[in-house]
């Protein structure tokens, strides 16, 4: 337990008044209530937040890059997901967002839709040049990638390994921009817009690079306020910008964002996007049973409907759906990318992982299976005598798991209620 | 297994209850990975317990999975109430399936499970009589105790 990882989810301890709603989502099992107040064990935790959507007194909250950060840079690039497009109602254009970004003092802004579809292009090739293993699974939602290494380590080599837009567009940016701007790298920030708190992980620690390409990442909703006022003061603007429209979007990457929409494009690969964190684990569950070998690619996001359902948006991920489905609908099948020029980067590794995502440490009960079968026995026997009420008030998020940590040393049988009622 | 410290659990299985599918094979994998038993094992012993766990809900009426755990190998014994299998060596054949034309919708049913279970054990029995009910029998030994 002395391992540190760097997480974005925290509690707030003021805050915290020990109630059991974050207890009973967690999907990893990774909190528990200590001396009153919620406690995140540190190597469980996949940064999902899952917390944070269900906290009832905001003591859940997330460590995303604040705007401060951005003036150690003397030039700032903006890289948003396209799930900012979805914020601002039907009426205001995705080039309308990106020059109220500008405006808000980004020095360039780049739209990611063509390179979700450089992406989609580079993993249709990786999958015809790799027959096996069979389904891989994309690697663009950080909380699976951590969910594989710790639940599902033997699935880690099924990670298909190119790295996600966001990663590409920022190594693309820091390729070019140095030399055409002569501005030295350390003082190019490039900084990703996000509705998810774990990107902050990916970027801080990342699983599958030595160093993340990216300086940091702002949540939609920190962001929010500005780009609306932004929006405001500009509107005669926005007809000039319908008319002369300075960014191509790409129409097969602009839906990247919802379920499905990371391999909508695929012309020769049966695919399948599974969304939520219950069912991806559901699915991964199938796939470690040795099932799905028919599937060529699984896309998981843990966010329901995908990452439009993201934790720090601000617009309900509904109305968000329905406006990005409006601006795939008139982008229409519009390519911006040219194969060849996919195929080329993609040839010279430009786009892969530095390396695979290695497995994380295991946690049996013991390392010596002898002893983890004897404590295991004592867990079962400590189990079959609480009253599986799963209520909580122990601090574990249920009995099964007070069983384990009584074993493991972490929690006393007398910290459930019942039990100690009936000794009385 | 003599002699050594055994973990020993058993689970229910009800024919026909789809909703339920894999949910044993994940109570396995997991008491497993808890056992310290190498990812390796872990992974073929979910492989098995998920097959076998299907063979039950699939074609028997009522079933039971038990586990047994040494450190040196993995015990997973199936017994079922149900058809019983009438041709063994014929349901070992890949590709050879009695699923009905539902299960196989459904993804069930490529005629994969038994050849599956063989190739993913070290050692199975499997016997079984029709109109009774089947018994299979596997030993995955722990890496470095079994196969390479």
């Amino acid at each position: 337990m002395n391992t540190k990882n760097f997480h974005a989810i925290h509690i707030t301890k003021d805050k915290c008044i020990g109630c059991v709603h974050c207890l009973a989502k967690c999907p990893t099992r990774a909190i528990r209530v200590k001396d009153g107040k919620a406690v995140i064990i540190d190597e469980l935790c996949i940064d999902c937040g899952e917390c944070l959507r269900v906290c009832p007194h905001e003591a859940v909250h997330s460590h995303t890059t604040s705007f401060a950060v951005l003036d150690a840079f003397t030039y700032k690039v903006a890289i948003p997901s396209t799930v900012l497009y979805g914020q601002f109602g039907t009426s205001v254009l995705p080039n309308e967002i990106l020059s109220a970004l500008r405006r808000i003092g980004f020095d360039e802004v780049y739209d990611l839709s063509s390179i979700c579809e450089l992406n989609c292009a580079a993993t249709e090739e990786y999958l015809n040049e790799h027959p096996r293993p069979r389904p891989f699974i994309t690697s663009t939602c950080p909380v699976v990638v951590r969910l594989i290494q710790r639940r599902y380590p033997a699935l880690c080599g099924h990670i298909l390994p190119i790295e996600p837009p966001r990663e590409i567009a920022a190594k693309i940016l820091r390729t070019i921009l140095p030399k055409s701007l002569g501005v030295p790298p350390d003082k190019i920030g490039v900084i990703h817009i996000t509705p998810c708190p774990a990107k902050m992980v990916s970027i801080n620690s990342p699983a599958t690079l030595a160093k993340s390409f990216l300086d940091g990442a702002i949540s939609v909703r920190d962001i929010y306020p500005q780009i609306l006022a932004a929006l405001r003061k500009s509107e005669e603007d926005s007809l000039m910008r319908h008319l002369f429209p300075e960014t191509l979007f790409s129409g097969i990457g602009m839906g990247w964002s919802l379920s499905g929409g990371e391999t909508r494009g695929f012309k020769n690969h049966r695919a399948v996007a599974v969304s939520g964190i219950q069912d991806t684990m559901r699915v991964l569950d199938q796939v470690e049973a040795g099932l799905l070998q028919d599937i060529d690619l699984l896309e998981c996001t843990v966010c329901p409907d995908g990452c439009v359902g993201g934790p720090l948006e601000v617009e309900n991920r509904f109305l968000a759906k329905s406006r990005i489905l409006e601006l795939v609908a008139a982008a229409g099948e519009h390519a911006v990318v040219d194969q060849r020029d996919a195929s080329r980067l993609y040839h010279k590794n430009f786009l892969s992982f530095d390396h695979p995502a290695p497995p994380a440490e295991s946690h049996p009960l013991d390392h010596d299976p002898a002893k983890a079968i004897r404590m295991a026995k004592r867990r079962e026997k400590i189990f079959a005598g609480l009253p599986k009420k799963d209520c909580g008030v122990c601090g574990a998020p249920d009995c099964r798991t007070l069983a384990d940590d009584i074993v493991r040393g972490h929690a006393r049988l007398d910290d459930c209620p019942f039990v100690t009622k009936e000794k009385r | 297994m003599a002699g050594s410290v055994v973990f020993r659990q058993e689970f229910a299985v009800k024919g026909g209850d789809f909703a339920k599918a894999g949910a044993v094979a994940c109570r396995i994998k997991e008491l497993l990975k808890d056992l310290g038993l190498d990812a390796a094992t872990v992974r073929r012993a979910a492989i098995v317990a998920y097959e076998a766990e299907m063979n039950v809900i699939m074609y028997a009426w009522q079933g039971r999975v038990d586990l047994a755990v040494s450190p040196k190998e993995v015990h997973i014994t199936v017994d079922d109430t149900g058809p019983g299998i009438a041709d063994v060596e014929l349901a070992m054949t890949e590709g050879y399936s009695t699923a009905t034309p539902e299960m196989r919708e459904l993804g069930f049913g490529a005629g994969m499970g038994l050849p599956n279970i063989k190739r993913n054990s070290d050692i199975l029995h499997i016997d079984s009589r029709t109109g009774e009910g089947t018994r299979l029998k596997i030993v995955i030994r722990t890496n470095g105790h079994g196969r390479t």
